[in-house]
């Protein structure tokens, strides 16, 4: 074996050692062994044993902290004016509503169409009719087209097109969204809807009104603009109730 | 016929010295490569005590058959087939054959020698 060949077998075997070596080392990972006995385990699982109820013990009383905290935050003034600022939302209609109700939809007389004439928009003065029709039968949230109807919203014809706070309503058919207290009043709502005199007056102007009970709970947007209210103001105490 | 037992040693004492672990899921991969060097050393003996080693084939040897293992068992990792388990396979019998082919020359020679030397004593 020349010198050459010497050289090469053993940078072979340098490299097999230092594999092997490598290798020794990461299986042999638990380099102290265990030689414990019985007695002296049983201290140590005592020792971690009250680890442990010294950590349960911790995590009970801080979950306490937090449930305390918890009845306090619910007890306190804010969260009462928190609760009273969304209901007032809600009421004003600031806040999506979902609920029971019902669906009226208005379209156009699919007979018209053979006389050559179709209604293309509805009149400002019929839906704000229907609006407190609806309103007198205990309908709470109204949405119009997908647009929400609070006490400040104007429905009126500007340019010949109805608009509802200033957006425009020329896609029939409409769907009219209402959502009521609870089921029972739903149903009552629909079946006063049924006979009442709108419907009539809407097929004058070539317009049916179709009624429909939702199986699923209803939801209405949310008014998504500012309120601007100008001629508002505070009852005062003393002065309730005069006028 | 020493420097290559030496260089051994001082490759087990470089590899213990710096303290290197490989992580546990490649030491699959270093173990099957440890099997296939030591396969390739054990055929290198052989060779030379059969005088046809050539030194292109084993050094070539070595690195193909590590990098052969190698890929053989990523290969298997990946195809959920435990592929690493047929280079074992292949490596270990080649070990065994190997190592008893060193063992028969050994014994051989050795057994020449005693005639010999019992010859001239005679």
């Amino acid at each position: 074996m020349d010198s050459k060949k010497k050289f090469s077998f053993t940078f072979i075997t340098v490299v097999i050692g230092f594999m092997i070596a490598i290798q020794f080392q990461t299986v042999k990972e638990p380099a102290v062994r265990d030689t414990r006995d019985t007695w002296q385990l049983r201290a140590d699982i005592l020792k971690e044993k009250e680890l442990q109820l010294k950590l349960l013990r911790e995590i009970s009383s801080n979950e306490e902290k937090i449930a305390q905290y918890e009845t306090k935050r619910k007890q306190s003034k804010e969260q009462v004016l928190r609760e009273t600022l969304e209901e007032l939302k809600r009421e004003a209609g600031l806040s999506e509503v979902t609920g029971p109700g019902i669906i009226i939809s208005i379209e156009p007389v699919h007979e018209e169409l053979l006389l050559g004439k179709q209604a293309d928009s509805v009149s400002p003065d019929l839906l704000k009719r229907l609006v407190n029709e609806l309103n007198m039968y205990d309908a709470q949230h109204i949405s119009i087209g997908g647009r929400r109807i609070i006490n400040t919203t104007v429905i009126r014809d500007i340019n010949r097109e109805t608009m509802i706070d200033g957006f425009a309503l020329n896609h029939l058919p409409i769907e009219v969204k209402v959502i009521t207290e609870n089921a029972q009043s739903a149903e009552k709502l629909f079946n006063r809807m049924q006979v009442s005199n709108s419907a009539e007056e809407f097929f004058i102007d070539n317009l049916r009104v179709k009624v429909e009970k939702s199986a699923e709970p209803i939801t209405i947007p949310a008014y998504d603009e500012a309120l601007r209210i100008r001629y508002m103001e505070p009852v005062k105490p003393d002065e309730g109730g005069k006028s | 016929m020493w420097l290559p037992v030496l260089g051994l040693i001082i490759g087990v004492i470089l590899g213990l010295m710096t303290d290197i672990k490989v992580p546990d899921e490649y030491s699959n991969y270093l173990s099957i490569a440890v099997l296939a060097a030591l396969d390739t050393l054990f055929g290198g003996v052989r060779a030379q005590l059969q005088n046809i080693y050539d030194e292109k084939v084993f050094v070539s040897g070595f690195f193909f058959n590590i990098l052969l293992a190698a890929s053989l068992a990523f290969l298997g990792v990946h195809l959920g087939v435990d592929l690493y388990l047929a280079a074992v396979f292949a490596f270990g019998v080649r070990l065994f054959q190997n190592i008893a082919v060193i063992r028969r020359i050994l014994i051989a020679k050795w057994s020449q020698n005693r005639e010999k030397t019992e010859k001239n004593d005679i």
